[in-house]
């Protein structure tokens, strides 16, 4: 046994990236399962329905990210173009102290003597350089995250066709004591893990959904000037998947688009709904109310109903989960903590309720 | 001469059954389903081999599915209170046991013991759940029969119940 664990633990370097892989494979066959088997049961085919169903998601998210690509890069060329003019010095110069003027005295203070004698100018001619230097490193880390997204996709593909086969062939090796033990055990883990990826999947499209009728709302009535909220909705809705710092990530993209849309316009003179003395450039604080909000339905509302007692952890445990999964594979570990959490508890649980039951253990 | 290649080749086109198809035609559960339907239990099936007094299954073990004998011989024992067994059927080759579980989730109510080297060809709740979604002709044509089976078994229980009823009141006469 002991010999086993310092024989992962030598060669660990060389498979972590393989089991992260196998991993991710086993996460999404376990989310696109059922399409494939009810299609499987409408086509009369099991290749043609993991054809199918792998097809519709790689097109699915073609089309977000050409799309979600191309309003991006024109946000962007209208901003790069707003720089390029003269004035832009005289524009951030406008903005400081027009945020500067509606900050208290004590902030002003903190503010001034914080800044130094570097022009605007020259720290985004800096901020350019050093963009420029990590292109580089950039096409690589696109080469390899392509590379890898290929190897989930390929194994993903053969996982949902052999499934049913992988699984016959894994329960063979039970020995014949434990035979339907391990049946049971194995089917629990499946609909714990299955029932856990499937709410948060729809918890996450409810929130993409709350997000954009938030944005809309403040668009419509506070003419924010958002853009892309559709893609905003959608990433926070993605974000939302990976427990307490999900949230606050999923903002991060609205608030840029924020500060990019309307940094030559007086927003940052605007005040929290026009209504609350609280100074708010860019709409950033009502934007972060409107995710507040979000948050505030999806986890009192939504969350509970759809998730309810699938995985049924306490969130203590559910905080030192994320914990220990941070700091063994960092965000990848934050989104696998609490399924994996999950599973560990179906597993006691079946062996408890296996010493209670039967004379087997 | 046999060539290997050919025989390869045609394997899959090959009319001749194996022996686990024929085992599985036998058993009421599998009544009139198609070569290919049979072909295509055969591939859910999970074969198990036992030793001479092996437990199958324990009484109170949680209960997943069915098991068809393919060799050997397996006897079903209640347990009394004190700790005692005794035999109440003896199944042999072609034989079923264990159907029940196909449809609810109780516990084992007796022990499957086998007496021989036996193998055994287990089909088992997940798997008719999956086939119902996968191909749900043939996992309703399973169920059907599954249900005929059972019936079959309640009429057999009912007209033995009312046998005993009519001996006690003849008794009570007498």
């Amino acid at each position: 046994m002991l010999l086993g664990i310092g024989f992962l633990y030598l060669i660990w370097q060389y498979i972590s990236d393989i089991i992260l892989l196998i991993v991710f494979a086993f996460l999404f066959t376990t989310i696109l399962l059922p399409a494939v088997d009810w299609l499987e049961g409408k086509l009369r085919s099991r290749g043609l329905a993991v054809l199918v169903t792998v097809l519709s998601l790689i097109a699915g998210f073609v089309i977000f990210l050409s799309s979600f690509g191309m309003q991006l890069s024109n946000e962007a060329m209208v901003t790069y173009h707003k720089f390029e003019k003269e004035e832009l010095i005289t524009v951030i110069d406008n903005l400081r102290s027009n945020f500067t003027g509606i900050l208290p005295e004590f902030a002003k203070e903190i503010l001034e003597s914080s800044s130094d004698a570097t022009s605007s100018a020259d720290k985004i001619s800096g901020y350019v350089k050093t963009v420029l230097g990590s292109l580089s490193q950039l096409t690589s880390a696109i080469g390899s995250f392509l590379f890898f997204a290929t190897m989930i996709l390929i194994f993903t593909i053969i996982i949902l066709y052999e499934y049913h086969n992988f699984k016959r062939s894994l329960v063979s090796f039970i020995p014949n004591k434990y035979f339907e033990l391990g049946l049971r055990l194995i089917r629990n883990i499946e609909k714990q893990v299955s029932s856990y990826l499937h709410g948060q999947l729809l918890a996450a499209s409810s929130v993409a959904i709350l997000s954009i009728f938030g944005l809309w709302l403040l668009n419509v009535f506070m003419d924010a000037n958002l853009s892309l909220i559709i893609f905003i909705g959608i990433i926070a809705g993605l974000a939302n998947l990976i427990p307490l710092i999900g949230p606050f990530v999923g903002m991060v993209p609205a608030v840029l688009v924020a500060v990019m849309n309307n940094i030559d316009t007086g927003a940052v003179s605007h005040y929290l709904f026009n209504v609350t003395p609280i100074p708010s450039p860019f709409f950033i604080f009502d934007i972060i109310f409107v995710f507040l909000i979000v948050q505030q339905i999806d986890n009192n509302l939504v969350t509970p109903k759809l998730i309810g007692q699938s995985v049924g952890i306490h969130p203590i445990l559910v905080i030192i989960a994320l914990l220990i999964g941070a700091n063994l594979m960092g965000a990848i570990g934050m989104l696998m903590a609490v399924p994996a959490a999950g599973t560990i508890k179906a597993v006691s649980k079946e062996i408890m309720w296996a010493v209670r039951n039967t004379h087997l253990l | 001469m046999k060539n290997a290649l050919w025989e390869n080749i045609f394997r899959g086109i090959s009319k001749e059954l194996s022996k686990e198809v024929l085992t599985l035609k036998k058993v009421p559960v599998f009544e009139g389903l198609e070569p290919k339907e049979l072909s295509e239990i055969e591939k859910l099936i999970h074969h198990r081999t036992y030793k001479p007094d092996e437990v199958v299954f324990r009484r109170n073990a949680p209960g997943e599915g069915m098991y068809i004998i393919l060799r050997g011989k397996v006897d079903i024992l209640t347990e009394s209170g004190e700790g005692t067994s005794s035999v109440v059927a003896s199944l042999k080759e072609g034989d079923f046991f264990g159907d029940l579980s196909l449809l609810d989730k109780e516990p084992r109510s007796a022990t499957a013991l086998a007496k021989d080297h036996t193998t055994l060809l287990g089909f088992f709740r997940p798997d008719l759940t999956a086939l119902l979604k996968r191909k749900p002709q043939l996992g309703v044509k399973i169920l059907m029969n599954l249900a005929s089976v059972i019936g079959e078994r309640l009429r057999k229980t009912n007209d033995l119940l009312s046998q005993m009823q009519s001996k006690n009141i003849s008794a009570t006469d007498t």
